[in-house]
């Protein structure tokens, strides 16, 4: 799928990057029509002032990423599914459009030399040359015209500023008098800088493309630089023609515009249920997040407004504002100040509910107020005093990932980063927004003398894996907490393991098998075998259906069986008709029980096809004379897992094979079921059951599955690419018949028809009976019995001719 | 007299779906039995107008415990359709790999799905080592288990390890478990130690048939797995798990039937499980020339001194009372349901209610097995098997008419696994003969667009469980018609319009069930068997009852 993003800013970024980590394959373009690759807006005052260059306030970009730079989009042709530049056209599978916002100047500036808006890089050029010699005039008060004037304030070049305000407030106008006042002192404090409220522009004279007099209601003011901060607008113009607009790109929740294949994302959209809104980070990768869902069809994540932080740092102060899109004015206010730490906390409450707060020099824990809007808990204003300040993770630095102080000392004494380029392996603190990279470059500054020297570096993936078998530990606890029922414990599964003569020796050496078949690190060892002490806690029903039994049998024959056959048919097998005791009656019994008075908990293992022709009833079980079908229904209802085993659960297999003559069906098929687990194969491996059944102990969530349902560890490697006789095929010595001597010593055997190419499991590595030998080191080769439809298509001896189209 | 109608299904530690009803009188004593084959696949009718090559692969997935029984069977049969006569080392191979699964089938067939019939895992808690371990010399001057003490903790311990799985829910503490508490113990330890051994002789198998169930290395005209062959390590490695199998039936197996033997002597002797006394033996293995492991033979009655030879013209198959129509060309499903209260319809003698077909041999229903195979061989006078008998009815104080009952079923399993391992050695011993002479040969070359188009064979074997065969006709290059008839068919065989019944139902009548909330005794009789479900279910013929005219060539 090819996807084109036009816009060069932390949307476009942010929705290439993360549309290549959820589907690497995609092909993904950005279209921007600057010439610099996407940099950060937030620290353009950085290139005013030239502590920084364009490339040091760069996005870090997907490498695969194709990014077009000097592409300004003048035409789209929605049906043949192309956009046009100047000089190129690209085509498009989707298109997003996240083209941000312009500037808005009170009056057309572009031919004007000392005027300039505040958006880009090109901006900041114009600014720094103009500003020389000049009183600066700026108009407006948002967040990034504050920074730029707490940047020039701090230039000795400039040495006069204007602030001009249409209202009488800095920052927003719900701020206390009190923190305009310590906001103002801030910047006045120096006498570079005088604020004007209540002013605006009256007049201008313009001569020869410059303004040589700037009249407002208060003053005149000749040889300046002008400079609006006075708004934004949605980048939009040029499109209205393509797609219904309101004041931004309208779209769905999912960010779809009315164009199925076209999305808008970021300053430049708005979703029609909830109107325009701007000015966030946090809203913009939201937004992001429910277009890649959406695109990829993944679970879907619907767009609403969030809480948002927005941390300024300016001179002396530093503001935090936390918002919840439940404010609304008229609201009651709880200021808590204190004049020593020249400190002011703003409490804005609508109904006892907290709403927003905007903190300045503030102590409070910022994540702790996030949660208390968010619970939408009544208020008490007294346990708002008491719990006030910072938690142990100390003070937030990054509020899009929500990452503490506390949190990145940790990441650098754990792992012995130095600089902030290192920290991308662990965290993406400083990388979203990109506003606290400083403060988080300090942090990691400051706390290199923490840092054990004697202590081994650990990876990504050792913390990540770390990470993961805490919480496989946490899951196993939790399973043995919940399953009092059978009351095995450990000691008696040792008690258990030593009546059939199985040594610790024995178990470990099982363990890291099974450990290494589901492709864990050897550090999962531990939880593997806790894990596997832990099956018995589960219920599992294994039904056979319309079958040969020989999955079962494999089973009993697995590759350590004594370890198998405890664990699953002595321990925790509840109901298996080829192995137990119960018949009948009896047998009938243990599996009401179990369906009736384990809901929702026992695991269901079903072997064999599902006869649906003749309403079901060339299969009947039980007592009842219940149908195949009936009693997979029953039973699969309530089970929390359903896993179908072999080839004829995964889609019928040689009962469902050309005519299919019982109208044989899968489990999947025949419960109407997307969910079902496959573990395809004529018998499949037993040691890819274990494996299922550990990882949903362990992880809860089912492992990585492919297209089949089937778990990737066991299904992903192609029998072809890790087969034994692969060295032969590359150099062309191939089997020609049955015992020649090219099958004495062991050539290829695609010319006898080894579907090895086509399918796709781990037997070459595994291999069957305890790894005595399997098909193709038998000589025979593969037949594709993992594959779907294979007696109709593969199970014979002769060379797969592709079906044509 | 007012009867009772008993269900019991699902009945378990069988392969398949099988269901068994019986009538008993005011005193719990069996009047009639009727035995159902529950599950119908097709995979005859899947067969049709396939390649005739690709029929192994296909049929072998009829039964995954009988796992290369019909692999085999279906490769022989299409050899035998275009006369190819395959090298001796395949046929050794062949052997190998059915020889390997006829000793692990019967070791888990006696432990793992038939011993709970005999032994109650709670009384064995209660034995003596001491006591236990002079038990045990009563059977064997050198048992496998000695060490009685630590068995019995390890007993101890495993029944210490709280919810038991398949064992929970059993019929324990029924008076029908005779053992005595180191009886039990005994059985239960070699329970235990019987779960290694099938997996080590499965190993066996797969080193020959790439792996098992369902091996793969069986191809129309030899076998694939040359290389392994003429790998000295890998015939080691048969040769070593064989001797160490060979331990285990010597001085486990064997001992253990003859204990079940002396201590259900009443039983024997009261000819419980005993059924109509037909029985069928196709023969096989030949291991030197002239010499076979089984004789072919049929016994009638009992009578073991009139003897015939196998005629595979006699072989019939009815599906009066079978869920097919009765006079349709076509293999036409003619599925009758089940009564109301869900019990199988068979008030009438026309009431159709199993899908397993009904095999006749000279229209008599006919019992098959390893008891049949013993009771042919030994009444021949094959000398291989004779020692084997004798000693086993001389231990047991039986004669030979006794093992035609459920526990002596065993005892002829026992007896045929002791003889089997015995003679694999002879057989790895003529390859490694043939491959000392340089014949390496696995396959027999032919061009398969040069056969016949229009053909028929058939394939008659003795496998684990019984007579297995395959017939196959084929029409322009594929399969026209396929016909299996599995030895669970012969032996679960419904009844016809003729009334005869089964072996299964026919072993059922007279059996007194003490508690009919837990028919333990119908369970006992029926495993004896080693039903095996999968198998037994085929479509009959279509081209009509008789099979007389595919080509036979007895043994």
């Amino acid at each position: 799928m090819r996807v084109v993003i036009i816009g060069g800013g932390i949307a476009a970024v942010y929705l290439a990057n993360n549309l290549k980590k959820q589907n690497y394959g995609l092909d993904v373009t950005i279209l921007s029509d600057e010439k610099h690759p996407p940099y950060d807006r937030i620290h353009l005052c950085n290139l005013v002032d030239n502590t920084q260059n364009i490339d040091d306030i760069s996005l870090p970009l997907d490498p695969t990423v194709r990014l077009e730079l000097n592409q300004k989009i003048n035409k789209i042709d929605k049906e043949s599914k192309r956009v046009f530049s100047d000089n190129a056209m690209f085509s498009y599978d989707k298109l997003i459009i996240a083209t941000g916002s312009l500037p808005i100047s009170l009056f057309d500036i572009s031919h004007i030399k000392n005027a300039a808006v505040f958006r880009s890089a090109d901006d900041c050029d114009i600014i720094k040359v103009g500003l020389k010699g000049r009183e600066i005039v700026i108009v407006g008060s948002g967040p990034i015209g504050l920074e730029l004037l707490e940047t020039l304030n701090e230039m000795p070049r400039v040495e006069k500023i204007t602030l001009l305000l249409r209202g009488s407030h800095l920052y927003s106008k719900d701020l206390s008098i009190d923190s305009i006042k310590t906001i103002e002192e801030c910047y006045t404090k120096k006498g570079k800088i005088r604020i004007s409220y209540e002013d605006e522009i009256v007049d201008y004279v313009v001569h020869e493309g410059e303004i040589t007099l700037l009249k407002t209601k208060k003053f005149q003011i000749e040889n300046l630089f002008l400079v609006f901060g006075t708004g934004i607008k949605p980048n939009i113009e040029n499109l209205r023609d393509i797609v219904p607009c309101n004041k931004g790109i309208l779209t769905n929740l999912f960010m779809q515009t009315q164009d199925k294949n076209i999305y808008a994302v970021g300053e430049c959209a708005e979703v029609a249920e909830i109107a325009f809104v701007a000015g966030h980070v946090k809203e913009c990768t939201l937004q992001a997040d429910c277009a890649i869902s959406h695109i990829l069809g993944k679970e879907l994540l619907a767009f609403k407004l969030e809480v948002t932080i927005d941390m300024l740092k300016v001179g002396e102060f530093d503001l935090v504002e936390v918002n919840s899109p439940k404010f609304k004015t008229g609201y009651e206010k709880v200021l808590i100040t204190s004049k020593a730490d020249n400190r002011i906390d703003e409490y804005f409450i609508n109904h006892d509910k907290l709403t927003r707060f905007i903190g300045i020099n503030s102590n409070v824990d910022v994540g702790y107020i996030e949660t208390l809007i968010n619970s939408g808990d009544t208020l008490d204003i007294n346990y708002l005093y008491q719990n006030r300040l910072i938690g142990e993770r100390g003070r937030l630095i990054c509020s899009c990932e929500h990452v503490y102080h506390q949190d990145l000392v940790d990441i650098v004494t754990q792992t012995g980063i130095a600089s902030f380029s290192e920290l991308a392996n662990f965290s993406q603190a400083g990388r979203v927004c990109g506003r606290c990279k400083v403060m988080v470059s300090n942090v990691i500054q400051d706390s290199q003398h923490l840092i054990d020297p004697n202590m081994p570096r650990k990876t990504p993936e050792d913390i990540k894996r770390e990470k993961e078998i805490a919480q496989a530990q946490k899951r196993i606890d939790k399973f043995n907490a919940l399953h009092p029922r059978n009351n095995l414990t450990t000691d008696n599964l040792e008690f258990a393991l030593e009546s059939l003569d199985i040594g610790k020796h024995e178990v470990n050496s099982w363990i890291s098998m099974v450990t290494a078949n589901m492709q864990l690190h050897p550090n999962f060892e531990e939880v593997v075998e806790q894990g596997v002490k832990t099956l018995n806690k589960v219920p599992i029903i294994w039904l056979e259906l319309s079958d040969c039994s020989g999955n079962s049998e494999a089973f009993i024959k697995s590759t350590n069986p004594a370890i198998e056959d405890l664990i699953f048919d002595y321990i925790s097998l509840d109901y298996h008709e080829l192995l137990m005791s119960a018949s009948g009656d009896q047998s009938e019994t243990i599996l009401e029980d179990i369906i009736k008075n384990q809901k929702g908990e026992y695991i269901l293992i079903v072997e064999g096809a599902v006869p649906l022709a003749m309403d079901g009833k060339y299969l009947r079980i039980g007592p009842k004379g219940e149908t195949g079908i009936e009693l997979l229904k029953k039973c699969a209802k309530d089970a929390k897992l359903v896993i179908a085993v072999g080839s004829c659960a995964f889609d019928g297999g040689v009962v469902a094979a050309s005519p299919n003559p019982t109208g044989a069906v899968g489990v999947g098929t025949a419960l109407e079921r997307t969910d079902v687990i496959n573990i395809s194969g004529c018998p499949t491996n037993p040691m890819n059951i274990v494996g299922t059944l550990l990882s949903y102990i362990m992880f809860e969530e089912l492992p990585p599955l492919d297209k089949f349902n089937r778990p990737l560890w066991a299904y992903e490697g192609r029998v072809h690419d890790n087969c034994e006789r692969r060295g032969h095929y590359e150099l062309g010595e191939f089997v020609q018949e049955w015992g020649d001597s090219g099958a004495k010593k062991g050539y290829c055997l695609f010319e006898m028809g080894c579907k090895g190419p086509y399918a796709n499991v781990n037997c070459p590595t595994m291999k069957f009976n305890s790894g005595t030998s399997w098909p193709v080191q038998a000589g025979h080769g593969c037949m594709g019995c993992t594959e779907l439809g294979f007696f109709d298509k593969f199970a014979n001896e002769r060379k797969y001719v592709e079906e044509e189209k | 007299m007012s009867t009772k109608k008993i269900v019991i299904d699902p009945i378990t530690r069988i392969e398949g779906h099988l269901r068994a009803e019986v009538i008993v009188d005011a005193h719990g004593v069996v009047q009639e039995a009727f035995v159902s084959g529950q599950l119908f696949r097709g995979i005859e009718i899947i067969l049709k107008n396939r390649d005739p090559r690709d029929a192994g692969l296909l049929a072998g997935r009829i039964c995954g415990v009988c796992t290369n029984s019909h692999f085999r069977g279906a490769i022989s049969c299409v050899e035998d359709a275009y006369s190819l006569e395959i090298p001796k080392n395949a046929e050794i191979i062949r052997d190998l790999i059915a020889m390997a699964l006829f000793i692990q089938d019967h070791v888990v067939h006696f432990y793992h799905l038939h011993s709970l019939d005999f032994v109650d895992v709670t009384s064995a808690l209660l034995a003596s080592a001491k006591l236990t371990a002079q038990e045990a010399q009563k059977y064997h001057n050198n048992p496998y288990s000695s060490d009685y003490e630590a068995v019995l903790t390890k007993v101890g311990n495993f029944v210490k390890a709280g919810k038991l799985g398949p064992f929970s829910n059993g019929y324990w503490g029924h008076s029908d478990y005779k053992l005595t508490p180191e009886q039990n113990l005994i059985l239960i330890s070699h329970y235990l130690e019987a779960l290694k051994f099938q997996t080590n002789i499965s190993k066996a198998i797969a080193i020959f048939g790439g792996k098992t169930p369902h091996p793969q290395t069986l191809v129309v005209g030899g076998v694939t797995s040359v290389a392994d062959m003429l790998n000295p390590q890998r015939l080691n490695d048969y040769i070593f798990i064989i001797k160490e199998a060979k331990e285990f039936i010597d001085r486990a197996y064997l001992p253990d039937a003859k204990l079940l033997a002396l201590v259900y002597r009443d039983e024997i002797k009261g000819g419980i499980g005993r059924a109509n006394g037909n029985f069928l033996c196709v023969g096989g293995y030949e291991f030197e020339a002239e010499q076979r492991l089984f004789c072919n033979g049929i016994i009638y009655n009992h009578d073991f001194s009139n003897i015939t030879e196998f005629d595979a013209s006699k072989v019939t198959e009815e599906i009066d009372r079978t869920w097919f129509s009765g006079d349709a060309k076509e293999n036409e499903i003619c599925y009758t349901d089940l009564n109301e209260d869900r019990t199988l319809k068979t008030a009438k003698n026309d009431d159709k209610y199993s899908w397993i077909k009904a095999p006749r041999y000279d229209g008599k229903t006919m019992e098959s097995g390893p008891l049949a195979r013993v009771l042919v061989s030994y009444s021949k006078g094959n000398k291989l098997i004779k020692s084997f008998v004798d000693e086993f009815l001389h231990d047991t104080d039986l004669e030979l008419l006794d093992l035609s009952s459920t526990v002596g079923r065993n005892g002829a399993r026992a007896i045929e696994s002791a003889y089997i391992c015995e003679y694999i050695f002879k057989l790895v011993s003529r390859l490694i003969q043939n491959i000392k002479y340089y014949d390496t040969d696995t396959w027999v070359k032919y061009d398969f667009e040069k056969l016949q188009k229009e053909t028929k064979g058939r394939s008659f074997l003795e496998v684990p469980r019984g007579v297995l065969s395959h017939f196959v006709s084929i029409k322009d290059a594929k399969i026209e018609n396929y016909s299996v008839i599995a030895p669970t068919t012969w032996n679960a065989t419904p009844k016809n319009f003729d009334g005869l019944r089964g072996a299964y139902e026919e072993a059922l009548i007279g059996l007194k069930i003490k508690d009919t909330s837990k028919p333990l005794e119908v369970l006992k009789v029926l495993h004896s068997f080693d039903p095996c479900l999968a198998c037994a279910v085929h479509v009959i013929d279509a081209d009509g009852k008789e099979l007389s005219h595919y080509k036979i060539k007895t043994f």
